[in-house]
């Protein structure tokens, strides 16, 4: 615009074009403002290290197959651990020590969106290496590192022992909490990827270790901890197994010894058993030599219990069981709370009282350990154990293990990681890149860096319960797609930029465009930092421009 | 609905503002003023007037505030007085050079020290060179209706605009008001279109550095539009008459028709004024009333063909320029200047610091104008011990002491 004669002005004083056009004035800058991805605390308190916020984002964006994948790079699973998973992530989420909020329900979300991709095909293997590897046993650790060994190219088989796949996912966790055709959808999705798996084939009594590796490069064994701890008690003949009963009432065949059952211990197992006898029609009771506060189930569980009507009996231990004409007499024995063991947990300790209970069954859920037959002496520790390194190998190189095999009893997600994690070993171990993230994760953004003045404040939205006819249908459904947005919005996204436009509306300078996210003209921006106070995830961090012109 | 009530000339404020639908409101409260922007605030918290009402802590936030709501394109409204005024200075420059049609009643108070809240045009005419324009008040109902006049003016030249009233006299005094009906009201005063949309798809620079070839045709246009703004003050009088049933006009003429002698004033005192000038001419006095509403823009050639050919012209300032004289006498004196019929100006300085201007004043003023040979700058009314008359001379004040030399 030419600015000959009056007429031409403008009324004001505006600039003719974008400010941004005519005044550099990024040279006037110290600092500058950079968008990063930094790690949530969600993140680091996921044992599988789940990038929770950027597939959240992609959830919201309408981006479900990057959110399948970013997710399955890390747990092929979502719709199991949507489920079943202790959710250690909200453990770690900032909202509560921000605001007060309930933290954001990141499992709910994850099992919408583990259904909305239930037919999402996983995605084809790498080239084939020409290589075979065995996995023993098809829980979540075995069918995690079936997974990542496909991927990874390998020919991979599954030996499981019982008659469908799915280990403790199909014969220890419930129907109620996870259906079993989940688990069978899963299996089969696996079998698409080409992976071969061969059920009734049992490690020791059909095929032995030797065999094995004498036909594959690499054997993976995750047989799991399915043994009931012995309890060394009078009468423990009696007991019936925790652990057998779970599984004999998922094949179908559940069988109530009457009306009135005991379940000894409190652990997760301890509280399937307990819940599932109470909806076969059983009153329940467990029984603990400690108290709620010493035990080792998952909170969660145990309020689940409760709600079912479990009873629980504290600083009670079962001394003595002995058969009645009308069904089982158990003496227990009055505790008391002494000084913390080794395990942090304050010890029981006996006080001499004791009483007499009846009941019709008594079910041992203690703790389980695992079946080391299969495995040579020259692969275990003077004390009995497996010798396990962290990524699974063993004292075999041709050998690795993970989940309760090499663990103890653990959760879904812990053995799904471990699965990953061999896979990732064995990988090495043939010779390839080791290809699956096992990554350490840097400081999470902390919950004094996030700015929730701007995110929407409501109430957590949870799966919620159902009301069912059969007491093994699914107890809780999957939120809808709106429930899932609106949990969503509640998330600050720590340290990944979900394209808010919170520095977009608050740049004092109009020094920050959008091209799907904030681009910041740094010929304009004058670093005054408020994008980076008013980023709620705190995305953004304020560099020094020294740093950057030495870089 | 029409409505007839007994008001102040503070809620009158309060009304007209009401009335011209403001949807902004940013205030500090500062005595004699406060009551408008306490009613305001009424008015807004019970959803009578649909408006932000925003608080502030200082006069300079409050016309900052408004500064922002009218470029957003809101109608901005504001109250103040005398220091509170002041501190609003240097904002007051930027709606005018930001070309925002705010407008904003100004209870007129002495200016401290020593601290008073009592009339005096002092502050708002040291405002007189920003650029506002401005109109004086004489009733409770033109503090109500100059709000709206404002505006409609306002808004077509896209320059603020300033409503002067009198502190107490005018601010706390009840009067009979008609509060027009709203949608007569809304007749009259059409929404607010601003100048240029705020829009941030296209972020530009409002109000930035302007180099020394370009601020002068900016200027050029402001003085351009203020000169527009007098006929349209005219026109926007014409149109109250027939919309609202109230004329107004920039000047106001009293018994002018065959009058020698004229005073000239503006604001309250005004009344006492007109009472005097018809005491006055039961007496015989051949003299009339020149009211000054509009002060900015001045209205020069009306001054002139409703002066020219008097005798003798009166001024009555209750302000004072030191070193100088009344205001009002300075302009009047100014737009005279080489006509061939102008008659002689005297300056009479009268009421500072709230001191009260009565009917006996004016008559004393007018007695004083009528024997007086000499027209004077400035003539001083009521200073104990003195006479009507100018400053006293060199002679009569205490002269400086010479030093004193070391040797």
């Amino acid at each position: 615009m030419s600015l000959e004669h009056v007429d031409d002005y403008p009324e004001i004083p505006v600039s003719l074009a974008s400010t941004r056009t005519m005044l550099k004035t990024g040279a006037w800058r110290s600092v500058r403002p950079v968008l990063t991805e930094r790690t949530a605390p969600c993140t680091t308190g996921c044992p599988a290290g789940l990038g929770v916020p950027a597939y959240l984002d992609d959830i919201t964006a309408g981006r479900l197959d990057r959110a399948f994948l970013s997710l399955t790079a890390r747990n092929p699973f979502p719709r199991i651990t949507g489920r079943v998973c202790p959710h250690l992530c909200e453990d770690g989420c900032n909202l509560p020590i921000r605001t007060g909020d309930a933290a954001v329900s990141i499992r709910s979300i994850e099992r919408w969106l583990g259904d909305q991709t239930a037919d999402v095909a996983h995605p084809q293997p790498n080239p084939p290496t020409g290589k075979h590897v065995a996995v023993v046993g098809s829980g979540p650790a075995g069918l995690s590192a079936a997974y990542y060994l496909r991927r990874s190219g390998h020919e991979v088989t599954v030996y499981e022992r019982r008659a469908e796949a799915g280990g403790v996912l199909r014969y220890g966790i419930p129907d109620y909490r996870l259906p079993a055709p989940i688990v069978a959808s899963e299996v089969a999705r696996l079998r698409n990827m080409g992976i071969d798996i061969r059920t009734g084939v049992a490690l020791g009594a059909d095929v032995t270790l030797a065999d094995l590796e004498a036909t594959h490069a690499a054997v993976f064994i995750a047989t799991g901890a399915w043994q009931e701890r012995p309890l060394e008690i009078d009468g423990a003949e009696l007991l019936e197994s925790g652990l057998a009963f779970l599984e004999s009432v998922n094949q179908g065949e559940a069988r109530v010894p009457g009306p009135h059952c005991a379940v000894i211990g409190a652990g997760n197992t301890a509280m399937d058993v307990a819940r599932v006898l109470r909806r076969l029609g059983a009153d329940v009771t467990v029984l603990y030599r400690r108290t709620a506060a010493e035990m080792p189930a998952i909170r969660e569980e145990y309020e689940e219990a409760l709600g079912d009507g479990v009873t629980f009996e504290w600083l009670t231990n079962p001394t003595a069981i002995d058969k009645n004409p009308a069904g089982l007499t158990v003496t227990v024995e009055t505790m008391r709370l002494g000084e913390p063991d080794e395990s942090g947990r304050r010890r029981p300790i006996p006080t001499g009282e004791t009483r007499d209970v009846r009941f019709d069954g008594v079910f041992a859920a203690t703790g389980e350990t695992a079946d080391l037959s299969p495995f040579p002496p020259f692969m275990q520790t003077r004390a009995g154990n497996l010798d396990v390194r962290p990524d699974g190998a063993t004292r075999d190189p041709l050998v690795f293990v993970g989940g309760d095999l090499a663990t103890g009893p653990a959760t879904v997600i812990d053995a799904i990681v471990a699965g990953r994690r061999a896979a990732r070993a064995i990988d090495h171990q043939l010779g390839f890149d080791a290809r699956w993230p096992m990554d350490e994760l840097s400081e999470p953004v902390a919950a004094a860096e996030t700015n929730p003045t701007y995110i929407t404040r409501r109430a957590r939205t949870d799966s919620p319960p159902v009301a069912t006819v059969d007491p093994f249908d699914e107890e809780t459904r999957t939120l809808t797609t709106g429930e899932v947005l609106g949990e969503i919005e509640r998330c600050m996204s720590c340290g990944h930029c979900n394209a808010c436009r919170t520095c977009f509306v608050f740049c004092p300078d109009g020094a920050i465009t959008w091209d799907e996210g904030p681009v910041i003209d740094h010929e304009f921006c004058k670093g005054c930092g408020i994008c980076v106070v008013e980023c709620p995830g705190h995305a953004m961090i304020l560099i020094n421009e020294r740093e950057v012109s030495h870089a | 609905m029409r409505e007839r009530l007994l008001l102040t000339g503070n809620h009158a404020a309060a009304y007209g503002a009401m009335l011209s639908r403001a949807e902004v409101i940013s205030a500090y409260p500062i005595t004699p003023q406060t009551m408008i922007v306490e009613l305001l605030s009424e008015l807004t918290a019970s959803g009578r007037l649909d408006a932000e009402f925003i608080t502030v802590e200082s006069e300079h936030s409050a016309m900052a505030a408004c500064v922002g709501a009218s470029a957003a394109g809101a109608r901005a409204y504001t109250a103040t007085s005398g220091q509170g005024l002041a501190l609003m200075h240097e904002m007051l420059h930027w709606a005018v050079g930001a070309r925002l049609p705010i407008v904003l009643t100004n209870v007129s108070r002495a200016m401290a020290p020593g601290w008073s809240i009592w009339s005096d045009q002092s502050d708002i005419l040291s405002q007189r060179d920003v650029g506002w324009m401005m109109v004086f008040a004489e009733t409770v109902q033109e503090a109500q209706d100059f709000v709206l006049w404002m505006y409609r003016v306002s808004e077509q030249v896209y320059l603020p605009g300033m409503v002067g009233m009198d502190a107490f006299i005018l601010s706390h005094t009840a009067e009979p008001l008609i509060v027009h009906d709203q949608e007569a009201a809304d007749a009259y005063l059409p929404p607010f279109e601003p100048i240029y949309d705020l829009d941030p798809a296209e972020p530009r620079a409002y109000g930035g550095l302007v180099n020394r070839d370009h601020y002068f045709e900016l200027r050029y246009k402001i003085y351009e539009s203020m000169e527009r703004a007098g006929s349209l003050l005219r026109e926007a009088g014409e149109e109250f008459g027939e919309v609202l049933g109230r004329r107004y006009t920039p000047l106001e003429g009293y018994l002018l028709d065959d009058a020698e002698y004229v005073v000239v004033s503006a604001g309250a005192m005004t009344s006492n004024v007109r009472q005097a000038v018809r005491d006055l001419r039961d007496r015989g006095v051949k003299v009339g009333l020149l009211r000054v509403i509009a002060f900015r823009p001045f209205p020069i050639t009306e001054v002139r063909s409703l002066l020219g050919g008097r005798r003798k012209v009166a001024v009555l300032d209750r302000n004072m320029s030191p070193g100088h004289s009344g205001i009002f006498a300075e302009e009047v004196r100014s737009a005279l200047f080489g006509q061939p019929d102008a008659p002689p100006v005297y300056g009479y300085v009268v009421g500072i610091g709230g001191r009260d201007v009565r009917v006996e004043t004016v008559v004393d003023v007018v007695d004083d104008l009528t024997v007086r040979e000499e027209p004077e700058m400035a003539l001083y009314v009521g200073v104990k011990g003195l006479p009507i008359g100018p400053l006293r001379r060199d002679s009569q004040i205490t002269r400086l002491q010479p030093l004193e030399v070391q040797p």
